[in-house]
């Protein structure tokens, strides 16, 4: 790949970078400054006030209730990148190395699902978890008492939606550091006198972390933003801050309050995401890019 | 256990996996397909009977043609932009080096880790005061707007990998031939990268298609699909969305398959080689 | 020589603080092959782009057919390039890759279709092939769809970047072959990078020999071989021997001798002496297969030197031997036609000469 060094009177470079730049900068850099601005003012009989004054912090830091729902978020979070990696590391490993022959067909399949419209899916879920719905019969079929499982309205519920929308993010990244790895250094390490599974974790493991910890980074970030899964399959039962952020604009009419808690959660994303960009270079650093 | 039952049992468990995983993936979507053929209103085991009465009440129901529409209108044009935008940006990211490189990495990837809902709401409480300001209010335009920014980190990326592959001296080949520029980028660099086009622009549809979140937030008073789903259930379950869900498979998987059909005829084109003599 | 096609004097290459090339002048004839050589890094490849227009030399002067080449980009110079790795174009099929160029220069189709046709039947490929595509095809074939690419649109010089050097052994031997048959046969001037000597001894009418970004030696592979500039060049053809010497030199003769061997002080044919001698490390150029064993006295004339047998390998056709002489810091290394009869073990004590006069003397 040539590398070309453009500069900014180069019309080629303006063309292929201009109008992107724009957009993003018009409707995703703008608002974000507009909605942290938001948080500064406050609202007066359903009717934003430009007042400029910490009211909104001030009540968001003091309600313990805001931050039980925050702490849920957090730690719904935490399970689902725990046992996303848990379902997607032997997917991806398998994909990448014992499937090969259908490994594009399998992709398309998992591709295809993710891509289907995500009510809908949900919607599916429903059907499924419902206490008459498919799982419950299956189970009786095989001679479970009736409503053997009460999964739906339940924090159950909401991480196997959240997982179902979710797992496929860690799979794409491990499966892509794993077909990084050169076939040789399994084989030196066999060669070595290493068994499969000491190669696994002396060889393999390690060199597929990038795809391990940028896979549970994102599913950690996106799963902050949950909504769907909590309120349609949870059924609003512990709700997380998605729906704290919903009701503000759409109950309470609080504009304010409804950025100030997206400025939390994208803080707490963005703290998350600068962290693990802050390690992995170190690591990157101290070992020589190897990583 | 001897060394060889313990590979066997390994390749089983990750087999299994997989087949679990498509199990898991692909239950709700089973479901609501075998329960749009059912006869009963009632969605429950074991199903009564097999009917396409849902498929007609669902063409009867006044708005659900014009989400249909909606969705269609605002995937097309949120497509074609993103595809554009997400190829510039892949080329630039990729092959060019300039001033406030990492700046412009930063901003076009961003959207990507970020949860949708709060993409969402903080581009709806900027069109909220622009609309103040302009007298306009959220609707299909905002919403294919708000595609754009969600769906062109993801083409970007798509694209990116087919530039990262991109043999450059394939270009130099066409211009010692005799090419200028712009013969250049038509006979050679876009035909090349047309396959990662190809499947961004694909990948773009089906995601602006099935998205709920950023239209939820930002379509006013407009319904898409999705939206439409989101209240109907909301105000109970019936039948007539497993048939929707039906309905809404069909143009996703021909789509897939003609994916797959130029995928492979590339394929035999490009890599069939014959071992070198 | 008549006027040169390519006329490049004085060419010198910044890549930021880097000097690829320092000055470098080359003319090449009409119908001519001449071939660019030298180690990675010398600065060949970057001429030949220059000579393509895929770089602009920083300083220094070229003209192509008399025209000056300053600012013309390379789809409008009369040469053709045949890329290292082919850079066929893998979206098109082969009758579109070869017509590609014709194509561009808005040459009607069936013009383009006869022609196309006619290179296929040059570079002996089957007709059946012009609706493949290119990974179809064997790594010989698509040598010849490459170079059937670059001939197309009848260029007046071929430009070739090192093309054979991904090929096994014996297939490049038959391309080879074929390549020089082709030269001879369109009589288009070829310019060839290669690393490989040889490659270039067997092919090329005149050799240019770079090192640094400076060349070191241009001429006939016969001058090369037997009159080479300095060690480099001679080092540069294959495994050779290189015996430090005192010289006196009195105009354009010498007399060299040297405290290592047993011999008497000899004078040098004139052409058996480097124009490009200088004081620095002198040395006479000794072929391996031009050193014997010797037992008892040998003929009055020879140099004698005594060694022991360090290594020695069969060859097949040759033996080769390797003997440690004290006072050298290479083994002196010797070739013996025939393997059938070996003449001395490994460390065996032996005495091994040869005709100085008929040495090369050269410097570094």
């Amino acid at each position: 790949m040539k590398i070309e060094r453009k500069s900014w009177t180069d019309p080629v470079l303006i063309g292929s970078v201009t109008p992107l730049a724009a957009v993003m900068l018009f409707f995703f850099v703008i608002p974000l400054v507009m909605t942290t601005v938001l948080t500064f003012q406050t609202t007066q009989y359903y009717r934003l006030a430009w007042t400029w004054d910490l009211t909104i912090w001030t009540e968001i830091f003091s309600k313990p209730h805001y931050w039980t729902i925050m702490l849920r978020t957090v730690s719904m979070a935490l399970i689902c990148v725990v046992l996303s990696v848990l379902i997607a590391y032997p997917c991806a490993y398998a994909l990448a190395t014992r499937l090969k022959t259908y490994s594009t067909q399998i992709q398309i399949l998992i591709i295809f699902a993710f891509l289907t419209d995500a009510v809908l899916k949900t919607f599916g879920w429903i059907l499924v978890l419902d206490n008459n719905g498919v799982l419950n019969w299956l189970l009786a079929k095989v001679g479970f008492p009736p409503e053997t499982l009460n999964l739906l309205y339940t924090p159950t519920a909401t991480m196997i939606g959240m997982l179902y929308n979710l797992a496929v993010y860690p799979m794409f990244t491990i499966y892509l550091s794993l077909m990084r790895i050169d076939r040789d250094l399994i084989l030196a390490s066999y060669d070595a006198g290493a068994s499969r599974l000491r190669t696994f974790f002396e060889v393999t493991l390690p060199l597929s972390k990038p795809g391990l910890y940028s896979g549970a980074v994102l599913v950690f970030v996106l799963s902050l933003g949950a909504f769907l899964e909590p309120r349609v399959l949870g059924g609003g039962t512990s709700p997380m801050a998605s729906e704290l952020i919903r009701q503000s604009f759409e109950t309470r009419v609080n504009w304010p309050l409804g950025a100030a808690l997206t400025i939390v959660l994208i803080v707490i994303g963005a703290l998350t995401l600068a962290a693990f960009g802050f390690f992995t270079l170190r690591r990157k650093a101290t070992k020589g890019g190897a990583a | 256990m001897s060394d060889r039952f313990k590979g066997a049992l390994v390749d089983t468990m990750l087999i299994g996996s997989i087949v679990l995983l498509l199990l898991f993936f692909y239950a709700p979507i089973a479901t609501l397909v075998a329960f749009s053929f059912s006869s009963s209103r009632v969605l429950s085991l074991p199903m009564e009977g097999f009917s396409f009465e849902w498929y007609g009440e669902l063409l009867a129901k006044p708005d659900f043609l014009p989400a249909v529409t909606n969705s269609a209108a605002v995937a097309a044009v949120s497509t074609v932009f993103a595809t554009a935008l997400g190829t510039a940006g892949a080329v630039a990211w990729i092959r060019y080096r300039f001033r406030l490189q990492r700046a412009f990495q930063v901003v076009t990837f961003a959207p990507l880790l970020f949860p949708q809902l709060l993409l969402g709401v903080v581009m709806l409480l900027w069109f909220s005061v622009l609309g103040n300001w302009l007298n306009f209010s959220t609707g299909l335009v905002t919403v294919i707007i708000g595609h754009i920014v969600y769906i062109t980190p993801f083409a970007l990326v798509i694209v990116a990998v087919q530039v990262f592959g991109f043999d450059d001296t394939l270009e130099d080949a066409a211009r010692d031939a005799g090419a200028n520029g712009w013969q250049v980028f038509r006979e050679i660099t876009l035909p090349l990268l047309w396959p990662g086009i190809f499947s961004a622009a694909i990948f773009a549809f089906l995601l602006s298609w099935g998205n709920f979140y950023v239209s939820y937030s930002l379509a006013g008073t407009a319904r898409t699909l999705p939206i439409f789903v989101y209240s109907g259930i909301a105000v109970g379950s019936s039948p007539i969305y497993p048939a929707l869900a039906t309905l809404n498979l069909v143009p996703a998987l021909l789509l897939v398959a003609f994916a797959e059909f130029m995928r492979r005829r590339a394929l035999k084109r490009q890599s069939a080689a014959v071992p070198t003599a | 020589m008549p006027t040169p096609i390519i006329d490049a004097v004085d060419i010198v290459k910044d890549y930021g603080a880097n000097r690829a090339l320092h000055g470098v002048s080359l003319q090449v004839g009409a119908g001519e092959f001449v071939a660019l050589v030298g180690p990675s890094g010398c600065g060949k490849t970057t001429l030949l782009k220059i000579l393509a227009g895929f770089e602009d030399p920083t300083d220094g002067g070229l003209k192509i057919q008399g025209k000056d080449m300053r600012g013309v980009p390379a789809a409008a110079r009369p040469t053709r390039m045949v890329f290292q790795k082919l850079a066929l174009f893998p979206h098109k099929s082969v009758a579109d890759n070869i017509g590609f160029p014709l194509k561009l220069q808005k040459v009607d189709a069936p013009t383009v279709k006869e022609r196309v046709r006619a290179m296929l039947d040059l570079m002996h490929l089957k007709p059946e092939y012009l609706d493949r595509f290119p990974a179809q095809l064997s790594g010989g074939e698509q040598q010849r769809v490459a170079l059937a690419r670059a001939l197309v649109s009848q260029p007046s010089v071929l430009l070739l970047d090192e093309p054979m050097s991904a090929l096994d052994a014996k297939l490049k031997k038959s391309l080879q072959a074929e390549l020089k048959k082709l030269h001879r046969e369109i009589g288009t001037s070829f310019v060839l990078v290669t690393h490989d000597l040889e490659e270039a001894m067997m092919l090329a009418d005149r050799i240019c020999v770079m090192r640094g970004g400076n060349v070191v030696q241009i001429g006939t592979p016969t001058d090369i071989y037997y009159r080479p500039a300095n060690m480099f060049v001679a080092g540069f053809i294959g495994e050779t021997n290189f015996l430090p010497v005192d010289v006196a030199r009195k105009g354009d003769a010498a007399t060299v001798s040297s405290p290592l061997v047993e011999g008497q002080p000899t004078d040098m044919p004139a052409d058996h002496i480097s124009p490009d001698l200088t004081d620095k490390g002198p040395a006479l150029l000794v072929r391996p297969e031009t050193i014997r064993f010797v037992t008892g006295d040998p003929e009055p004339g020879l140099w004698v030197l005594n060694g022991m047998v360090d290594e020695f390998f069969i060859k097949g056709s040759s033996t080769q031997y390797r003997i440690r002489v004290s006072g050298l810091d290479a083994p002196l290394v010797m070739d013996l036609p025939g393997s059938i009869v070996l003449p001395a073990e490994v460390g065996q004590a032996v005495r091994v000469a040869f005709d100085p006069s008929r040495a090369f003397l050269l410097s570094e």
